[in-house]
């Protein structure tokens, strides 16, 4: 005969409809999401570890001051590197505000994946970077204009060598909205570059160095050789290019975090199942005790208690991982792809994802099921059957004084009963903010960051130039610029730009002693130097060490740099008296051929960083902000429910002395609201004090500096985002404790 | 008159499984009586004090008490009617798990604007030195005189009794019976008892035995019998 308590299952899946389907959209939303994710992020993760073969990506990257000598070359192919000429000129856009920074075909180094249309071959056609294009709204067919000349976009490329579109080393974001890559065809390149191009080479290792550090000393090797024989403009190994390595820094770092996010959703998943399978026992005592007294194995109740949580969690699990791999992948690979430049990619089965999201969730699950039910079945049906479950002879109540009136007695007493349902609560709580000031906080730290730079900076323009060029612009300033390299620590170090001011700047406004340098704010909170102390850096290219005595800070979070007076810097630096090599100017200067011009540095340029991160960010920061107000309200409807299903009866009873159910939910549902406000109050500082740590720890791995600073405002949203998705529940349970029959005290149990 | 009970019908289900539970009830009681409502189960004896007690309602008939009809009262009428003219005696004691013996009374005093004073109650009660034990720390007597105490220390018009010794044993049921006796003595309370048992009959001002539905029998006892002197 087939078991008849089969029967209960289709019941109690209706009675418990909506606790099963909170735990079913929950279960599904992490498990989706996180495997979606990780689905995502290992392919990608796969396709770019094969792109640096299949596209033939370069070990490292130098520019010259000129083309580079036969001599020079044969050298290098000493060290048993191949040289490849990798040319580019860069041109402002005229019908887009943006710079593209263009190069011939490729075919033997740093080749591109065509993701549509296809390369140029004809003059005036042109291919360009996908996500450059995307940002600018430019599609296959369009039309870009360089040097008042129209090309006709043939193709939307990814440049292995410029995933991330960092236009220098040195910046702390990528930027691909203003900065772009191109090819066009040679005979296009010959009359583009004519008035001004760099001289890049790329270069590969005849044989692959095995690790980073060992990359660094054929690397250093490489440079030696460069020093000694060229006049070097510039030098990227590939380790410490972010333009190569960013995608994958991010892909990997990302994965450690969404894997450390499942773990404390299912350590919460797990809590609230343990909570609710004793809830069920208790509630069930009677049924549970009568089973057995009939006859009903252990084993047999087990299973059938176990069957409708686990059916729940199976079933979840597959309709999360379907959801995964089709709906949630696509979401998390378009957020790549809305960050970085990615080669086209393959979805692969993903074996880890799927141990993470489904296997252990599963295992945690049946354990916790299993071993609560073991333990509680130790008991003699009688126990059950009189609903008397303790283990321990009677625990005894917590002493409260009597001064306190019994109303807010009755709270605490409702919170003591409930501490296991009010501690996940309060986790909960926590890990909802946290996720909920990542969605707040970063677009408020990136607007303060952009604030800061705009309303600090020196002057509108800074201009670098190759040699001493006069200018006539009125309020020109002559300066010089050099970078020295902060100490390496491990393998990266920092790049410091290094300011000569003449002592009556109006453009920096401070008194310079006779050896002291003043340091940039950026530069003081990244490496925590302060007024009196000394600053050691080195050359960019060689050894040689120099020391600093910071006499103060400037207030310019704009960069990592340093400032001294202009007698210093010739002197310390081994110049003639009255060198210059660059400007700085509050208007545009004209009367410099920009051939002199190495670089310009306006407005745009410093603020790239928090424009890249509002478009990179801006959709995944609103997913995580209502990500963390869901969780948060199904982690409180679910246990704030058993809080009142576990008290039905004293409810009722109470209700039948007089009790109006406002009075009621005063009690059973304030004592919620309670844990809530306050869970909501003690977390905000500490998520606030974990993210400060987390971004610090995060941003110090890149170039430059971003002050994690959050306005009071965000906190004051993050508080009401969990008020009134707190609201909302109470609601619910209001209606719920009002639903509540008085005959439930009527019937004989107790 | 105090309570007036006219005419009440009631009946559970429809058509085939549609039980008549109550066929017309008339009872008529005067302030500070104790009634005993005497039957065997089914006969509806506890749906009638439920009706009384305004948590279930009757199919026709009514019910006035101190001068206010109480089926025509609305859920929020019913609340303060419980509230203000009520204390509720269950077979099964139905104290509040987690709150010890003294919060259990305090929950009752809470609803009253002239509640008997906790300490006394307490020490009437015999309870006074188990005010800080959980309801699992007592025996079934002590649990049931605790649940007098929440249902008297607001000082109800009507104390109505569902079987409260139904789960005792003999001695403590007599306990009890005893100190519903001195409850109603002392604070002149109308009591409506509930209950299977013939004997406790005796201890009445007035019985009511009901079978099927109907009133068999409604007399007043020429002598009572003190709960003490009870035999069964």
């Amino acid at each position: 005969m087939k078991n008849p308590l089969l029967k209960r299952f289709k019941r109690e899946f209706k009675r418990e409809f909506g606790k099963y389907l909170v735990i079913f959209i929950f279960m599904i939303s992490v498990i989706g999401f996180v495997s979606g994710f990780l689905v995502a992020s290992g392919s990608m993760i796969e396709a770019y570890d094969e792109s640096f073969e299949k596209y033939n990506i370069e070990d490292g990257n130098f520019e010259l001051y000129s083309k580079i000598d036969e001599q020079s070359l044969e050298k290098l192919e000493q060290e048993n590197v191949t040289v490849y000429e990798n040319f580019y000129t860069e041109k402002d856009t005229e019908n887009v505000q943006s710079t593209l920074r263009i190069f011939k075909n490729r075919e033997d180094v740093n080749k591109l994946c065509v993701m549509e249309g296809e390369l140029p071959e004809n003059r005036n056609e042109i291919a360009i970077d996908r996500m450059y294009a995307d940002n600018n709204n430019l599609s296959v067919g369009d039309r870009i204009v360089i040097d008042t000349k129209g090309f006709k976009i043939t193709g939307l490329v990814s440049f292995s060598d410029y995933t991330a579109l960092y236009s220098s080393p040195s910046d702390m974001m990528f930027d691909s909205v203003r900065f772009g890559v191109a090819v066009v065809s040679d005979s296009d390149f010959e009359v583009l570059s004519k008035d001004s191009i760099h001289y890049c080479y790329s270069f590969t290792f005849d044989e692959n160095p095995k690790n980073d550090e060992q990359a660094k000393e054929m690397c250093d090797d490489v440079l030696e050789v460069l020093t000694q024989n060229t006049v070097l403009v510039g030098f990227i190994p590939q380790y410490s290019n972010l333009a190569i390595n960013m995608v994958g820094n991010d892909l990997g770092n990302d994965k450690s975090i969404i894997t450390m996010f499942l773990y404390v959703v299912v350590l919460i998943i797990a809590f609230i199942f343990a909570i609710t399978t004793s809830n069920t026992i208790v509630k069930e005592s009677g049924v549970i005790g009568t089973l057995r007294a009939s006859g009903y194995k252990k084993r047999e109740i087990i299973v059938h208690y176990m069957t409708m949580p686990m059916v729940v969690v199976l079933v979840s699990a597959v309709v999360g991982n379907v959801l995964g791999y089709t709906v949630f992948k696509n979401v998390a690979a378009s957020m790549y792809y809305s960050s970085f430049s990615l080669p086209t990619y393959v979805t692969v089965w993903n074996m880890e994802a799927f141990v993470l999201t489904t296997v252990i969730p599963v295992i945690i699950m049946f354990f916790i099921n299993f071993f609560i039910l073991l333990r509680k079945l130790q008991l003699s049906p009688l126990k059950f059957i009189r609903r008397d479950l303790s283990k321990s002879k009677k625990k005894k109540a917590m002493t409260l004084s009597h001064r306190i009136p019994i109303i807010h007695r009755f709270r605490l007493r409702v919170i003591l009963q409930n501490i296991p349902n009010y501690l996940t609560i309060f986790f909960g709580v926590f890990l909802a903010n946290v996720i909920l000031l990542f969605g707040l906080a970063l677009p408020a730290v990136i607007d303060n960051y952009q604030n800061e730079i705009t309303s600090n900076m020196i002057c509108d323009y800074q201009y670098i130039l190759k040699m001493p060029v006069e200018t006539q612009t009125k309020g020109a300033e002559k300066i010089s610029v050099t970078s020295l390299e902060t100490l390496e620590s491990k393998l990266k170090s920092e790049s410091v730009t290094i300011y000569g001011i003449s002592d009556d700047s109006k453009y920096v406004d401070v008194n310079f002693d006779k050896s002291g340098v003043y340091v940039s704010s950026a530069l003081s909170q990244k490496f925590d130097v302060n007024e009196g102390d000394t600053l050691k850096l080195k050359e960019e290219y060689g050894s040689k060490e120099y020391e600093f005595e910071v006499s103060g800070v400037y207030d310019y979070p704009g960069a990592i740099a340093l400032f001294m007076d202009m007698d210093s810097f010739t002197e310390t630096f081994s110049l003639d008296k009255g060198y210059f090599n660059g400007y700085m100017s509050d208007k545009e200067i004209l009367d410099i051929d920009e051939k002199f011009i190495a670089t310009k540095i306006t407005e745009d340029d410093l603020t790239k960083t928090s424009r890249q991160m509002q478009t990179s960010m801006g959709s995944m920061m609103d997913m995580l902000t209502m990500f963390g107000v869901i969780m948060f309200m199904l982690i409180i409807y679910l246990l704030s429910k058993i809080v009142i299903e576990k008290n039905a009866q004293s409810i009722s009873m109470t209700k039948v002395l007089g009790y109006s159910d406002y009075e009621m939910s005063s009690l059973y549902v304030f004592a919620t609201t309670i844990v809530v406000v306050l869970s909501i109050l003690v977390t905000i500082p500490v998520v606030n004090f974990v993210m400060e740590y987390l971004c610090e720890t995060m941003l110090s791995q890149y170039p430059g500096y971003l002050p994690y600073y959050v306005p009071f405002s965000v906190f004051v949203k993050m508080a009401l985002c969990g008020l009134l998705s707190y609201l909302v529940i109470a609601f619910l349970q209001y209606k719920k404790v009002k639903k509540i029959p008085l005959d439930i005290a009527l019937k004989n149990r107790e | 008159m105090f309570i007036e009970i006219k005419g009440i019908k009631k009946h559970f289900g429809e058509g085939d499984s549609r039980v008549d539970v109550l066929n017309g009830i008339d009872i008529e009681l005067e302030k500070g009586e104790f009634c005993v409502l005497l039957g065997p189960s089914g006969s509806g004896k506890s749906t009638l004090l439920n009706i009384i007690g305004g948590i279930d309602s009757a199919d026709s008939g009514y019910i006035v008490v101190d001068g206010e009809k109480i089926d025509k009262m609305s859920e929020k009428e019913l609340t303060q009617y419980r509230r203000k003219h009520l204390g509720y005696v269950f077979q099964m004691y139905n104290l509040i798990p987690d709150l010890s013996v003294r919060e259990n009374i305090e929950v009752g005093a809470y609803l009253s604007d002239n509640p008997l004073d906790v300490d006394d109650l307490l020490k009437t009660l015999g309870l006074f030195e188990h005010q800080k034990k959980l309801p699992n720390q007592l025996s079934g007597g002590q649990q049931q005189r605790t649940a007098i105490g929440r249902a008297i220390v607001k000082n109800p018009d009507i104390l109505l009794c569902d079987e409260p010794t139904g789960a005792l044993d003999y001695n403590t049921s007599k306990e009890i019976l005893k100190l519903i006796e001195d409850v109603n003595k002392k604070y002149g309370n109308t009591v409506i008892m509930v209950t299977h048992n013939d004997a406790i009959k005796n201890m009445a001002d007035r019985v009511v035995k009901l079978r099927d539905g109907v009133i068999r029998k409604n007399y007043v006892n020429d002598v009572k019998i003190s709960a003490t002197e009870l035999d069964w």
